[in-house]
């Protein structure tokens, strides 16, 4: 019997010893965000690339503090990870990022073939203590945050503006991402409106802005949507709006477009619109932690990713909009059915009337009004502090004590009837009697 | 009429413990993505499941090969652990022997949770890539409890002189065990392992904390993952009515047997 | 036969590394600070939380009520079962526990699905419910074994003494099945007080459970805050099975 379970055990050891690390390739990225079919075709073209074989062990996430704090711990040795905007400043500020160079051989260099002026523009702008985003990350997809609505169930007199998710009228059909930094800058895009308008602030400084006064005036907004929210959602919130078990939902562009697409042959008609007052643009990018094992690979993978192809059919199977821009993509995404916006600031010169869904690809008006987050550093905890609280349980503290005293006397109660029984029961075997007990 | 009452009250809380399930088994026969709509009677679902094409199938596949291979071994493990484990504790003397007990029994009062978390600081602590090893080895400490506390019953009502006996007539330690002692134990044995499986292939927790980074998933974890984008998706629908059935064919199956061996006991 | 007592060293060693090294380990990172020196700041910030403590409060809360609920509806449907007059059918009972081997989380799931569809919204409502549900054959097993396993010579005595059958309910049968209460309130009262899926699901993640607050801090690689909150429903499990531990016959076993 022991040779038998150290045999097992010794079976087990062989099993989970990984053979060479560096034939592997880990990927870290949010989940439903590839089309899967590319994984095993990267695979193979690395080989013929490089004439090395490669394995990718994919995994993924849907919430970016617990991705960056897997790569800040550093136990997971993940090669390659797509995080949103400011991780990226983040994990450039902490010094968590390997430089990605473009060095592929006779592989052309698809990333810098393809990336869109805009989207190069905004790396610049990430705040990476003296470190450029472009040379650290390379843009994978993008939007924008807004609503996404009903079209049968919402009047269009209530479209407009961020404060329909506090529209009574709606009570336990709006949705709100779980997304503390989105719906933050969001709200205080909205309580903040007249100082834009009036150009007192700029946008870019609100999105710097974590004042305790701001925070504090997002909370309490915040508290009086909370008794009129359906769900706090990190991805059901496309399927309840499908199902119409939504109306309402504080969403990002790319989950809108994949919802709209699904409701349409079942008949229902989603709209999303990005509010007047402003609101955020966010990317997300493959990044190359220092940890890695394998860069070679991951940087291939990235490349891979920036083939127009591929990023088309990504796009296709994701939904949102990739990075990526040039006349392949641009030609692809031309459908006469929509209205002809300015896309310059993403195409090119020759993009500016084209026939493109404005939801994906915002019109130049749009992207005025909106602006990137920024990590906020030393001062993060307060923003999850706060969203917390506003999610939390509001019990007030004297129902919180009275419960948990109520509990503990229970059971010293319990505890007395026990131990006086148990010295009954002990005086009666001294006294000889058999103790009646089933 | 008590009568009455009380059948009626014990069928009132059938129909709400069944109604989500037989709710679920009905829309798995339709094509719907949304639950409640009903768009025709289709198998399409049962075919999609088992089709190769589909890479959603693939993954749910996966994991319940995963989730039947872990489940497999844990229990085997935690059964040829538990059985010596209960014999070595039958023979302690009384004061270690409780000690032995009680700390069996910490895997069992433990919510999940905390075996869950600790089991996860655990490896961090030796520096273990988590992936399938871990998740095994956590499913053996849970499981293994309970096989030890299945066998043990075995090992008290047993006629201690069986083994002297059999030593006396000639039979080496080794033919004593094989002989006598594993027959007697082996229906405690038996049921321990189908406990241990039953415990491993339910459990979720403990191995959501465990699994690492691989992308190693259970039917469970598979599941969860799968409900945080949409609740319970099409696919589920027949893969739920498929586990309800069985189940309900096993227990048949079960109960008939016992109802059978205690009329031939009442011969 | 003392030599092979020597056998239960194996599975010592392993309870050692993996029952009692983790938890230890759970104490030790509930008392240090991110750095790794001995403090106590996790314990006084879940002190100072007010949203930490309303949510265990409420967690202690919904685990009472779910356990109340499931033993006033489970201890009749128990007697009922067990009662030969009412029940002599094996099968009633196998309905009951059916329930229990399918996957905890798909019943969860499609509970929500259904409160979906008729249109109800999720909230602690629909959480008392779907809890209830998911844990009610728990607590009728038990119960429904050790009432079916009574002696009723126990019983007919007190009849034969002159007591009413309402007499006879309170007097005899409820006290000798308390071990089978007990056992079944065990086994609602921790997996709620510990649970969070299930209020994920059930509430659209309205209300959060303790369980899941520990769940999110092990998950952002917050392991000390974290260990500190298991650390503190340790105890409170730790208190409570000291209840159960008496009448659980640990030779008796679970068959």
């Amino acid at each position: 019997m022991k040779r038998l379970f150290t045999l097992l055990a010794a079976l087990l050891l062989i099993v989970s010893c990984t053979s060479d690390r560096s034939k592997y390739l880990k990927v870290y990225n949010w989940g439903d965000y590839i089309d899967e079919s590319l994984i095993g075709e990267f695979e193979q073209w690395y080989y013929e690339q490089t004439g090395e074989e490669v394995k990718i062990i994919y995994q993924t996430f849907d919430i970016n503090e617990t991705m960056l704090s897997k790569i800040e711990k550093g136990e997971e040795d993940f090669d390659v990870v797509c995080p949103s905007d400011y991780i990226i400043e983040r994990m450039l500020r902490e010094d968590l990022l390997l430089p990605i160079d473009r060095d592929f051989g006779d592989t052309p260099n698809y990333i810098d073939d393809n990336i869109a002026p805009y989207i190069r523009e905004c790396f610049d702008k990430i705040d990476g203590s003296g470190k450029n985003a472009n040379d650290y990350s390379v843009g994978y997809m993008w939007g924008t945050a807004g609503i996404l609505y009903n079209k049968k169930h919402v009047a269009e007199e209530d479209l407009g503006s961020w404060d329909i998710i506090r529209n009574p009228k709606y009570a336990n059909k709006i949705f709100i991402k779980d997304a503390p930094r989105d719906v933050y800058c969001s709200v205080l895009i909205y309580l903040k409106q007249d100082e834009l308008r009036e150009g007192k602030i700029t946008l870019e400084e609100l999105m710097y802005d974590s004042s305790d006064a701001s925070i504090e005036a997002v909370e309490n907004y915040m508290k009086e949507v909370k008794g009129l929210v359906a769900g706090w959602e990190a991805d059901f919130g496309k399927d309840q709006m499908i199902q119409e078990r939504g109306w309402i939902n504080l969403t990002w562009s790319g989950d809108a477009v994949w919802a709209m697409n699904e409701a349409d042959p079942i008949g229902v008609e989603l709209g999303y619109y990005v509010p007047d007052e402003g609101s955020s643009v966010w990317f997300d990018g493959w990044v190359i932690p220092k940890y890695a094992k394998n860069p070679k690979a991951a940087k291939y993978f990235i490349n891979f990713l920036c083939i127009p192809e591929n990023a088309l059919r990504n796009m296709e199977v994701v939904g949102y909009v990739v990075a990526n821009g040039g006349d392949i993509i641009l030609d692809a995404i031309q459908d006469e059915k929509y209205e002809a916006i300015d896309l310059t600031y993403f195409f090119g010169p020759e993009a500016d009337s084209v026939h493109v869904n404005p939801v994906l690809y915002p019109d130049q008006s749009v992207i005025d009004r909106c602006e990137m987050m920024h990590d906020w550093g030393d001062e993060t905890p307060k923003l999850i502090a706060m969203w917390s609280r506003v999610k939390g349980n509001e019990s007030s503290n004297v129902v919180t004590i009275v419960i948990i005293c109520a509990f503990v006397a229970l059971l010293i109660v319990f505890a007395l009837r026990r131990s006086i029984s148990k010295s009954r029961r002990g005086a009666a075997t001294k006294k000889g009697k058999k103790p009646v007990k089933k | 009429m008590k009568k009455f009452l009380a059948k009626a009250y014990i069928w009132f809380l059938l129909v709400i413990l069944y109604a989500p399930i037989i709710f679920i088994i009905i829309f798995s026969f339709s094509e719907s993505k949304v639950l409640g709509n009903w768009t025709g009677f289709s198998t399409n679902l049962y075919t999609n499941l088992f089709s190769p094409q589909a890479a959603s199938a693939t993954s749910l596949f996966r994991a319940i090969y995963n989730t039947l291979i872990i489940a497999l071994i844990s229990a085997f493990v935690s059964m040829i652990l538990g059985a010596i484990a209960a014999i070595g504790i039958y023979n302690l003397r009384s004061r270690n022997k409780n000690v032995m007990l009680f700390l069996n029994s910490i895997p069992i009062i433990n919510p999940d949770i905390i075996t869950g978390v600790a089991l996860f600081l655990l490896f961090i602590f030796l520096h273990v890539s988590q992936g399938y090893t871990t998740v095994v080895l956590a499913h053996i400490t849970f499981c293994t409890p309970y096989v030890v506390l299945s066998v043990m019953p075995r090992l008290t009502q047993m006629n201690p002189n069986l083994y002297e006996a059999a030593l006396d007539l000639g039979a080496t330690p080794m033919q004593a065990l094989r002989k006598v002692l594993i027959p007697l134990l082996r229906p405690g044995m038996i049921s321990g392992f189908i406990l241990a499986f039953t415990m491993s292939l339910d459990d979720f927790v403990v191995t959501f904390f465990t699994r690492g980074t691989i992308g190693l998933e259970t039917l469970s974890t598979y599941i969860y993952a799968d409900a945080r984008k949409g609740g319970l998706t099409p696919e589920l629908r027949p893969l739920m009515t498929i586990i309800f059935i069985s189940i309900l064919i096993l227990l048949v199956i079960f109960n008939i047997r016992k109802a059978k061996s205690e009329k031939q006991l009442a011969k | 036969m003392n030599k092979r007592s020597s056998w239960s060293l194996p599975y010592l060693i392993f309870l050692v590394i993996f029952v009692v090294l983790p938890l230890i380990l759970v104490l030790v990172y509930a008392f240090q600070d991110a750095q790794g020196r001995f403090s106590f700041e996790n314990i006084t910030r879940f002190f100072s939380d007010k949203d930490a403590l309303s949510t265990f409060a409420l967690s202690l809360e919904i685990a009472i009520l779910n356990t109340l609920i499931c033993l006033l509806l489970g201890y009749p449907a128990a007697w009922i079962l067990a009662n030969k007059k009412y029940n002599r059918s094996a099968v009633t009972v196998v309905l009951f526990i059916l329930p229990m081997w399918i996957n905890a989380l798909m019943r969860t799931l499609a509970t929500a699905e259904l409160f979906n569809v008729l249109g109800v919204t999720l909230g602690k409502g629909t959480l008392l419910f779907g809890m209830a549900y998911d844990y009610l054959p728990f607590m009728i097993y038990p119960i429904y074994n050790i009432l079916s396993r009574m002696d009723p010579s126990y019983a007919e005595a007190a009849e034969d003494l002159g007591a009413t059958p309402w007499k006879v309910f309170w007097k005899v049968t409820v006290p000798l099945s308390i071990p089978g209460v007990i056992s079944g309130v065990m086994m609602v009262f921790m997996p709620t007080v510990s649970t969070f899926a299930i209020s994920e699901f059930l509430t659209n993640n309205k209300i959060k459970l303790f369980g899941t607050i520990i769940q999110e801090n092990i998950n952002s690689s917050m392991w000390n805050y974290g260990s500190a909150l298991a650390l503190i429903m340790l105890v409170i499990i730790g208190v409570t099975s000291l209840f159960s531990n008496d009448s659980k016959n640990a030779e008796g076993g679970l068959v």
